[in-house]
């Protein structure tokens, strides 16, 4: 793992995340279009409630009977038009919402699958989930409903603030003057609450690694009983960010009534003056009281529109992290044109294949120069940091080389169809990672559609049928993070079965018989004869026993290949290698790396 | 819910419903939780509910002020009345101002300190919740405890609570100004209560199954989305990204389906209240109009009701509208409540002394200790299996004892009774005579240090990880440990020396560093007792010497209780405990264990027959 983390490009500017965002309303243009036109006959209708109310106030005002029917008869065909332009603009626009919400998150996903293994070493995975989930959450609110919300109430004010100009421009000119002030306003607000917002944001993230780095770390905080302490520095980092919300408290305290109470002047106004005027006859009853019902009817909208925008400022931050992350080309891909491995047994060569992670100050491999026949099994010996794993990465193309190639049956592996490359090889970690779903479907991971006879002479073979069927519920039981826990001997023997049916060319182990004790280990051996047999094989060994398995042995120290040969060949040329052998590799003598399930935790 | 799955359930109809209505109600316990938390603010609390009610009252006013208006200055021509109204109206204007800046400051203030607790007080609990609490769960799980879980909470309490009671308060208000100011038209407009009371339960009852639905959808997809972000090697081994796209997919589809029900039943509810609303106003221009030509009611009245109505309406789609966040909110509550509910099954004894200053003897009288089942596996093949089984030893002040035995055999759980980070299933641990369970843990750990097998550090410098068993030692001995155990020629090297900030878990170093510092930690802490769990990965051929030197200097002069993987160390060791199935069958130094051809004779021919093999 590389410790340096990859800087992924600073955000955009606010204005174009914006822009991008709303191209993702684009495959539904025509449906947004449509519910846009529903939303403005709806607010139409909405608008023309109070004149029609205010009409009829006139009309009792003359006594007239009559006419009075017909307008309650308008009123009462204006709400039902709208309701029924309503229902099926929610209809619409909530199934545009929950697409872009489908879409964003499939893509999201595609993209995390497409990008190579070198970036997922360099970010960490709760940022990733966090930008996934979280930045995904404000994002789709934003476009689901806040966009809607907010084009809606524009819409009312704008369609309230032509109906009130039609019908005295100039009282409409005094009760809507605090309109654009509000607009500002809101603005300001929302410029000085999004970076106070973040603030609490990035101290809510500090006292969230902190937790985790308790709860991974609670046995050396039990050890050597330092739970007040962390408690003091975890309670300072909880201060912390009740500060900074207070801060954003206290300007919502201050712009959210300021923004309710601007549109109230605009009724007082109405109130004052209009008041005024139809006592002197200028004005109607009706035309006073359709502009009383418009301006409280103005005041949800402009409340609206300041919440609105927040959600807009939260989205553009948090659409700016998820095209950071979009942004992010993968770097290993597949040729155009790239076809699949040319016939072979699985011949692997090195040429001059240097590898330096990105960040790095120095190679991980230098100059690796190797030609591994097909059907060989080779050992790769060397300390931690020596370069065994990144060797064998290279081979499925998990890593490109910086320089060099690195060619299977001929073929660069640059030039082979990713997918079709690593079909034809097999990984057996010392840690298997199994899915949470059936040992069934972990054991046929590479082949979805292999037999269940197909799985069980796999399994068989693996030497794990046996305890597979004293499971609960055999093939079918669930295993994984959130099902049963397997030992690590029965992880391993599953893995291996999974390679056995992958039935690859070339097979890479890592270290795959270190944890388990004497009994476990025979089977294990006997099953990975079965899986090595006929295929080149590369193990990285740390143990004297597991070389034992290997024809030819590779000795790598800090990244350069020291030695290669035979075992008797390299006890007479290399010091180093005499000198593992003589010291042992870590003289393992009875012992395990991953206790029983029981155990896992460690001390 | 589906009327098969129903059936699926064995549930009627009929128990269908009833089983939805109590899934929206029986809240009581988790609000007198919540309660519990705002009761130190109470007066804060008081004064904030008196700003809002104020609050509401004020913006209420609008609506008689017109009638008053209209009926009193308007129509009589009456300027006096007319002004006296525009006076009132700013003041009530004014009023909300002042309550909402007291009320949305009072709220946040209450409701950010009130989280602020409640995170302390899951930490705290967390903190003294033993080992063996964690070995069941999930790290993952504990921590959306305090992450997505306390968040939820966080909207619950800025925001739809504080709706909630405006909300209610507004429609309360507003069916009392609608009475007063004609309680004939007020009644008739009332007629479409039950229509409402009948819509919004049918509501609540068709959307509490699909809220949960959605809950559920998008955790699931949450963990796939985890699960294929940890297993990502695996993916990108055997190539199965289009089969993860597939599978993601198929839960994405499910997630928007979930949505969709809810997304219908909005789009029918949201306008079904507007045309009630409109409805509303019908009634009154039609009913009241006719009887303010016939004089019976004065035309302000009128407006002044129509204005009100406003007031009605609002709230009762606000309040449907913070349902999803109440939902969530009370269920993030319950799953916090439950993590507090838990209690540590590892205490200090009510009467528990601290242990004065020890010498190192340790004693296992016939201990037998089994572990528990994994809390959410289901069922676990080694779940009651007995780990250690009647052991009895005496390990004298002093002595170097390495425990040597297969996968479980019981070493890691010898070890961790010791430190007491469980309790015997029966027998008893004890140091220099006091049994474990008789001491407070914090003087009992506190003389003890422990190494586990992978060095953890914390984010910090060097120094701040030398010293986190004794903050208070000076910069000479974090040095001088560092020395001791050959960790300095490298801190040396670093830039920043002592104070060079290691990163998430000592990114920035190698295994082996991280060893070293692990043992130099245990070095500044100088237990009388000294527990290592020795690392067994392959740190690197030049530094095995330098850790088998330093684990020297680390052992010399205290008990130690080692589980060895080195021949080296094992060496090292005044006795060997050989462990099989959690009983002791052989105990020895390493010659003497040899020339009895049992156990360990075995075990050492075996690794023999390994090192020659190659």
């Amino acid at each position: 793992m590389q410790p340096n983390s990859e800087q992924l490009a600073p955000p955009d500017s606010g204005m174009r995340t914006f822009l991008r965002l709303l191209g993702f309303l684009r495959p539904y243009r025509r449906s947004v279009l449509f519910s846009l036109a529903f939303a403005l006959l709806a607010m139409l209708m909405t608008v023309s409630i109070p004149w029609l109310t205010g009409q009829a106030i006139n009309k009792i005002y003359q006594g007239d009977k009559a006419d009075l029917k017909l307008l309650a008869g308008a009123v009462l065909l204006a709400g039902i038009l709208r309701g029924l332009l309503t229902v099926i603009r929610r209809f619409v626009a909530g199934r545009v919402s929950l697409g872009v919400e489908f879409d964003l998150r499939a893509r999201i996903y595609a993209h995390f699958q497409s990008l190579e293994l070198a970036f997922f070493d360099q970010q960490q995975t709760g940022q990733l989930i966090s930008r996934a989930t979280v930045d995904l959450q404000a994002v789709r609110f934003f476009l689901g409903y806040g966009l809607v919300f907010l084009i809606q109430a524009l819409l009312t004010i704008t369609l309230a603030a032509v109906a009130m100009f039609l019908t005295d421009p100039l009282l409409a000119a005094l009760s809507l003057a605090p309109v654009p002030f509000v607009i500002i306003i809101a603005f300001r607000y929302g410029r000085r609450s999004r970076p106070a917002l973040q603030e609490v944001q990035q101290r809510v993230a500090e006292l969230t690694a902190e937790v985790e780095e308790n709860i991974a770390g609670v046995r050396v905080v039990k050890a050597f009983a330092a739970e007040t302490r962390q408690r003091l520095s975890f309670d300072y980092r909880v201060g912390r960010v009740f500060d900074q919300s207070m801060v954003s408290t206290r300007l919502t305290a201050f712009y959210g009534p300021f923004i309710g109470f601007l549109p109230q002047v605009g009724l007082a106004a109405v109130l004052f003056f209009g008041g005024r005027q139809v006592i002197d006859g200028n004005l109607s009853i009706g035309a006073f009281s359709a502009f009383y019902i418009y301006l409280l009817m103005l005041i949800a909208p402009m409340r609206t529109f300041g919440m609105m925008l927040g959600l807009s400022q939260r989205a553009t931050a948090s659409g700016g992290r998820i095209f950071q992350i979009l942004d992010r080309q993968p770097e290993v891909t597949g040729r155009p044109g790239a076809g699949a491995l040319p016939e072979g047994g699985g011949r692997v060569q090195f040429k001059a294949a240097t590898l330096r992670y990105p960040g790095a100050s120095r190679d991980a491999l230098h100059e690796i120069e190797l030609d591994v026949r097909a059907g060989l099994t080779v050992a790769l010996v060397g300390g931690t940091g020596s370069g065994k794993s990144s060797l064998v990465q290279l081979i499925p193309r998990l890593y490109d080389t910086t320089l060099g190639a690195v060619l299977v049956d001929g073929a660069d592996v640059r030039d082979v169809d990713p997918a079709l490359l690593r079909s034809q090889i097999a990984v057996v970690n010392d840690d298997p990672f199994l899915f949470s779903t059936s040992v069934r479907d972990n054991i046929a991971y590479a082949r979805p559609d292999a037999s269940d006879a197909e799985v069980l002479e796999a399994a068989t073979r693996a030497q794990a049928a046996s305890f597979i069927e004293r499971l609960p519920d055999g093939f079918s039981t669930i295993v994984g993070e959130r099902g049963l826990t397997l030992s690590g001997g029965q992880r391993q023997r599953l893995a291996i079965a999974r390679a056995l049916l992958a039935d690859p060319r070339i097979l890479i182990l890592d270290d795959a018989t270190s944890s388990v004790d004497a009994s476990t280990e025979q089977q294990i051996k006997a099953a990975l004869r079965e899986v090595m047999a006929g295929r080149t094989t590369f193990v990285i060994a740390h143990r004297l026993s597991t070389i034992a398995l290997a024809e030819e042995i590779v000795l790598l120290e800090d990244g350069r290949l020291v030695a290669h040969g035979d075992h008797a060949h390299l006890l007479a040329e290399s010091d180093l290698y005499r000198q593992i052998v003589e010291k042992g590799l870590p003289d393992q003598v009875f012992l395990t790396r991953k206790p029983a399930e029981s155990e896992t935790a460690g001390l | 819910m589906s009327k098969s799955q129903r059936q699926e359930m064995g549930l009627t109809r009929r128990e269908d419903v009833r089983r939805r209505l109590e899934g929206t109600s029986g809240r009581g316990r988790k609000l007198r939780g919540l309660a519990g938390l705002m009761r130190p603010y109470r007066r804060r609390v008081i004064l904030m509910s008196t700003a809002l009610v104020i609050g509401v009252a004020a913006s209420l006013a609008p609506a008689p002020l017109a009638a008053k208006a209209i009926d009193g200055g308007i129509i009589p021509g009456n300027l006096a009345v007319l002004n006296l109204v525009v006076v009132v109206y700013l003041i009530s204007v004014l009023l909300v101002w002042g309550c909402s800046y007291a009320q949305t400051f009072l709220v946040g203030w209450v409701g950010q300190r009130a989280l602020a607790d409640l995170r302390r007080r899951i930490f705290a609990h967390l903190q003294q919740m033993p080992v063996g609490f964690y070995e069941r769960r999930s790290a993952g799980v504990l921590i959306s405890r305090m992450t997505n879980d306390v968040d939820a909470l966080n909207s619950l309490v800025t925001d739809t609570i504080v709706t909630l009671f405006q909300a209610s308060l507004t429609l309360i208000g507003s069916v009392v100004i609608l009475l007063l100011l004609d309680w004939q038209l007020a009644l008739l407009v009332f007629l479409i209560f039950p229509v409402m009371a009948v819509a919004s339960l049918l509501f609540r009852i068709a959307s509490a199954d699909a809220y949960k639905r959605t809950r559920e959808t998008i955790g699931s997809l949450t963990g796939y989305l985890q699960e294929t972000l940890s297993g990502v090697r695996v993916v990108r081994a055997f190539a199965q990204e289009p089969a993860h796209r597939k599978r993601f997919s198929v839960l994405n589809e499910s997630n928007r389906s979930a949505n969709m029900t809810t997304v219908n039943l909005n789009a029918v509810y949201f306008p079904a209240v507007e045309l009630v609303a409109a409805l509303a106003v019908v009634i009154v221009i039609l009913f009241g109009g006719m009887q303010a030509i016939d004089g019976k009611v004065e035309i302000g009245v009128l407006v002044g009701f129509i204005a009100a109505l406003n007031g009605f309406f609002d709230p009762i789609t606000q309040l449907s509208q913070v349902y999803t966040t109440y939902q969530s909110g009370m269920a993030a509550l319950d799953k916090i409540f439950e993590l507090l509910d838990t209690e540590s099954d590892l205490v200090d004894a009510p009467d528990a002394i601290a242990l004065p200053q020890i010498k190192g003897e340790i004693r296992f009288d016939d201990v037998s200790f089994a572990y528990q089942p994994r809390v959410g596996a289901s069922g676990d093949a080694g779940a009651v299996k007995t780990a250690l089984d009647a052991v009895s030893v005496t390990i004298a002040a002093g002595e170097t004892v390495a425990l040597v035995g297969a996968t479980g055999a019981g070493k890691s759980t010898f070890a961790k009774l010791v430190a007491r980070f469980y309790d015997p299933t029966s027998g008893a641990v004890s140091v220099d005579g006091h049994d474990l369970r008789s001491v407070t843990m914090h003087s009992l750990r506190s003389q003890m240090g422990i190494v586990p097998q992978e060095g953890y550090l914390f984010s910090g410098t060097i120094a701040d990880n030398l010293a986190f068993a004794r903050p208070q030692a000076s910069r000479e001995q974090l040095e001088d440990a560092a020395k001791a155990v050959g960790a300095w020629p490298f801190i040396e090297l670093l830039d920043d020396g002592l104070d060079t900030q290691i990163g998430e878990r000592g990114a920035m170093l190698s295994a082996g560093q991280r060893q070293l510092l692990a043992f130099a930690r245990a070095l500044v802490a100088d237990p009388r007792i000294l527990i290592l769990d020795e690392a067994t990965a392959n740190v690197d051929i030049h530094s095995e010497l330098a850790i088998e030197q330093a684990l020297r200097r680390l052992l010399a002069g205290r008990t130690a209780i080692v589980i060895a993987h080195r021949l080296s160390t094992i060496r090292q060791a005044s006795r060997i405990l050989v462990l099989s199935d959690g009983r002791v069958v052989e105990q020895g130094d390493h010659d003497s264990l040899l020339a009895l051809n049992g156990a360990y004779s075995d075990l050492y021919s075996d690794w023999a027959k390994q090192a020659s093999a190659a």
